[in-house]
């Protein structure tokens, strides 16, 4: 039906009846709208800033286990035994279970005379998945003299705030840190090695000196002799290390769970769970608004129904009609989704400069995903509005 | 286009109608050009009859079929195609807009399929003498008028069939006569059937066959 539009059957619709609940349901649309994308930028914004802080890696927590030390059981070995490790790689929320492998010998390390400084030294091994930053050159062979070293972030905050300042040191950056070497002078009962140390990378994750694990069992035999020690320290791979099942198992076997590291993850987890309600009180509106908008287009069919049956009977098409009737409200969605960017695009840019003061972790624009959203809540709710005209015009 | 009804029975006629009917449980076939009189008295199917035609009621027995396809099956779309470039009706009830005024009542059958270059519509509507009411809300016209609207609503759009159930009930015969001239020549040009049901014979038109509900 070329050259026809819904400006001819405009007069013969009663679509100016029942102004109220039309503007109602633009109205409430809008804030649906509004707080779906606000809540979609607030949840990217959110992943944004506590990115760095998270230490879970792949959607799993890292937390490292001991036995609880206490002065009743203060004179007691504390190590963990194979048994103690099977039994926790048997229990249903541990994904998986590294040992932390302990230097057999003593251990100095020495500046040099740019560094002036001399200590005691511990140095530690573990299963490189279990580690979140490994670089390429986290790797020895036999004969090699310097040792790659990833050190917690912390003993660099550490240094720079309490030992540097106290001993007259330079502080050093995250990347000035990886250009120093170290003397590492390795000694036990069975003979002494200077090595050089390389700190190739800092970890979020693990509290310790890491080495690679080849070098410190090629170390411990060479310096400490063939006796091997149990690992006093654990690290389990879990998806929630809050939950209850594992913090019970933990608890019956005197096991201390240290959870530092994940309380960011907690804290993402709260903001995202709050996030997420707001998300879904906006769906819950947009649901009423087309709710009341599906009223108001049934009003408007019921009381045109007469004019609209004599539409078809004198030869108008039902396909035809749905559509022509339903397109007349599509500017109208338009308009409602395209005010609720703008404005979430302003409170994105306002959040950006106001509350988090220009800083670069946030974006001051949208996020994609808030203009595909709004994409397919236009395309819902156009769809919806289709087929209902549709469906209450094929039953006249 | 063509026509067919094969053993055609309302399902609410009483069995004496239908004995004897020249229409009822018979096979016939309405082709183009053809002038129809279908005469009836009250009660006996007529009105029923052109809605079966126009496809609007399904409640009978047997077979109608435009150009073999039983219209029972059609879709609503195909339906609607038919009723605007094959099918046009004058009904028994006229079912104008009555809120509507008589031009917007032309004017959106014109809309949907128009038949002539220019638009007939004052034309028409100076022969039959409504051309003064073409601004005025349709139900404020008298039903002799409304008729008229009517009819030349029926003749805005092409057509192959033009069924007429009692269109002049409200006409004298002048009107009449000249409501009759313009179908007939609308008829004409789109070389188009006509099928008219009334009470008694209708005057002025001149049929080719005629049947005996």
């Amino acid at each position: 039906m070329p050259g026809l539009t819904f400006k001819h059957i405009a007069p013969f619709l009663s679509t100016g009846q029942n102004k109220a609940s039309r503007i109602l349901s633009y109205g409430g649309l809008g804030i649906g709208v509004l707080l779906l994308l606000c809540s979609i930028q607030m949840y990217v914004n959110i992943n944004r800033l506590l990115k760095n802080k998270n230490p879970k890696k792949d959607g799993y927590d890292y937390i490292s286990l001991t036995k609880t030390i206490t002065n009743e059981n203060m004179a007691r070995d504390h190590s963990f035994s194979q048994q103690d490790i099977d039994e926790l790689k048997k229990q249903p929320g541990i994904e998986d279970v590294s040992p932390l492998l302990a230097n057999q010998f003593l251990v100095r390390a020495t500046g040099g005379s740019n560094l002036p400084f001399s200590t005691d030294f511990f140095l530690e091994a573990i299963d490189e998945k279990f580690i979140d930053t490994v670089p390429p050159s986290f790797t020895w062979k036999e004969g090699q003299p310097v040792i790659p070293v990833i050190v917690s972030s912390d003993y660099l905050e550490l240094y720079n705030t309490v030992f540097a300042p106290s001993r007259e040191l330079p502080q050093f950056s995250e990347n000035s840190i990886m250009a120093i070497v170290i003397q590492l002078e390795c000694y036990g009962t069975l003979g002494k090695q200077n090595f050089g140390g390389q700190i190739v990378a800092l970890s979020d994750r693990i509290n310790s000196v890491l080495v690679p694990r080849n070098f410190l069992e090629w170390a411990n035999n060479r310096f400490g002799g063939p006796n091997k020690v149990q690992p006093n320290r654990i690290y389990i791979k879990t998806r929630d290390a809050n939950q209850p099942e594992l913090l019970s198992f933990l608890q019956q076997k005197n096991y201390r769970v240290n959870k530092d590291k994940t309380k960011f993850g907690r804290v993402k987890q709260v903001l995202q769970a709050i996030v997420s309600g707001l998300a879904g009180f906006g769906l819950l509106v947009i649901l009423l608004a087309l709710v009341l908008f599906s009223f108001y287009l049934q009003l408007m069919i019921a009381r045109s129904k007469e004019n609209l049956q004599l539409l078809l009977t004198i030869g108008y098409s039902p396909h035809w009609l749905s559509i022509t009737v339903a397109k007349r409200w599509i500017p109208v969605y338009i308009g409602v989704v395209i005010a609720a960017l703008a404005s979430t695009a302003l409170l994105q840019w306002g959040f950006q400069r106001m509350v988090m003061n220009d800083s670069e972790l946030v974006s001051p624009w949208v996020h994609w995903m808030v203009f595909l959203v709004a994409a397919v809540l236009l395309l819902v709710s156009v769809t919806v509005n289709f087929r209902l005209v549709k469906k209450l015009l094929y039953r006249l | 286009m063509q026509i067919e009804l094969r053993q055609v029975v309302p399902l609410f006629i009483e069995e004496e109608k239908i004995t004897g009917s020249g229409l009822w449980k018979n096979d016939l076939e309405f082709t183009p050009a053809e002038r129809v009189q279908i005469v009836a008295p009250s009660g006996s199917g007529k009105t029923s009859l052109i809605h079966f035609l126009y496809g609007m009621r399904k409640d009978f027995s047997g077979t109608i079929a435009y150009d073999g396809e039983n219209i029972n099956s059609l879709g609503a779309e195909k339906l609607a195609t038919y009723r605007q470039k094959h099918l046009s009706i004058v009904f028994q009830d006229l079912r104008l807009f009555t809120g509507q005024t008589v031009l917007e009542n032309l004017e959106i059958k014109r809309a949907l399929h128009p038949y002539h270059t220019a638009n007939p519509i004052e034309t028409m509507a100076r022969r039959l003498g409504i051309h003064n009411k073409l601004g005025k809300i349709s139900k404020t016209c008298s039903y002799g008028e409304q008729q008229r609207i009517a009819i030349i609503r029926s003749l805005l759009q092409p057509f192959d069939f033009l069924l007429l159930d009692e269109p002049f009930s409200h006409l004298d015969d002048n009107n009449r006569k000249k409501a009759m001239e313009l179908m007939e020549e609308e008829a004409h040009i789109r070389k188009a059937a006509i099928i008219l049901a009334d009470l008694k014979p209708t005057s002025f038109y001149q049929p080719t066959r005629t049947i005996n509900l």
